[in-house]
């Protein structure tokens, strides 16, 4: 049974008093991105930061820690660009326990002047994920149910 | 974020979690420790299913299995599921964080604009 399963799914929502095109703008224009990327605590230098906002297109930020300098960088691709409304955007997998995450951020006007922004973050896995690990397991399995039957 | 973690039993402890039957079998656990047969009871599937279950929970660190040949009652292990649940928190914590600073950012351009 190697059936892909369902990823982690987080979601995270937020309204922001500000018009849908200005929060548009902070999530598209590095100038801006760079300002608040990442938790309290980073700083993203601006020549640090590549964007592409376009179906295919990469982006790569890198924050340094305050406190110790430390560098975290996030890359990925964007998937889909509608704009004031939809960024979706891929986020490949760093290590091996995922294949990868995808982000849907959703840009909605609440049509008094703020905006609700919605992210949804798929993060997936497989069975096949585990391995070897796995196949190893039947023999020892068929053996478990021989005991509990006998 | 994702460096800072020991990658390989997050990859298994979200794969184990990611079954519904397992999570199923883990609530069951958190009533107490319970036997391979006490845990197939509620489930459609044959013991053998519930068996391979709990070898996936078992390797994934979520639960420990008794040693005593005949019954090898299970019972929840919470190191690891808290392993998964702090990672999912990081996360959540990188765009809450971010969030809470474009909320601040778009505050003070618009300010900027009032000014101009």
């Amino acid at each position: 049974m190697t059936e892909p399963i369902r990823a982690q799914e987080i979601t995270i929502s937020r309204v922001l008093d500000a018009p849908r095109e200005l929060v548009w703008k902070a999530w598209t224009e590095p100038e801006q991105l760079a300002r608040w990327w990442g938790p309290a605590g980073w700083t993203n230098p601006l020549e640090a930061i590549t964007m592409e906002v376009r179906p295919g297109g990469t982006f790569r930020v890198t924050s340094i820690s305050d406190a110790d300098g430390s560098q975290m960088t996030t890359r990925g691709v964007y998937r889909d660009v509608v704009e004031p409304e939809r960024l979706v955007f891929d986020e490949p997998a760093e290590d091996a326990w995922h294949e990868g995450a995808v982000s849907v951020a959703e840009f909605t006007a609440l049509g008094d002047g703020r905006t609700e922004i919605v992210l949804h973050t798929t993060i997936r896995t497989t069975d096949e994920m585990l391995g070897p690990a796995e196949a190893g397991m039947a023999g020892s399995l068929d053996r478990l149910a021989e005991h509990l039957n006998s | 974020m994702i460096s800072e973690m020991t990658v390989d039993q997050l990859s298994t402890t979200f794969a184990a979690l990611a079954d519904p039957t397992r999570r199923a079998i883990l609530a069951q656990l958190a009533k107490g420790e319970a036997t391979v047969n006490e845990l197939a009871e509620p489930f459609p599937i044959t013991l053998q299913a519930v068996s391979k279950h709990l070898k996936v929970l078992e390797r994934a660190g979520l639960i420990a299995r008794g040693r005593s040949a005949q019954l090898r009652p299970s019972r929840l292990q919470g190191e690891a599921l808290k392993e998964a649940a702090d990672w999912l928190a990081g996360y959540r914590g990188f765009w809450e964080g971010s969030l809470d600073r474009l909320e601040e950012h778009l505050r003070d351009i618009q300010r900027g604009t009032r000014l101009d």
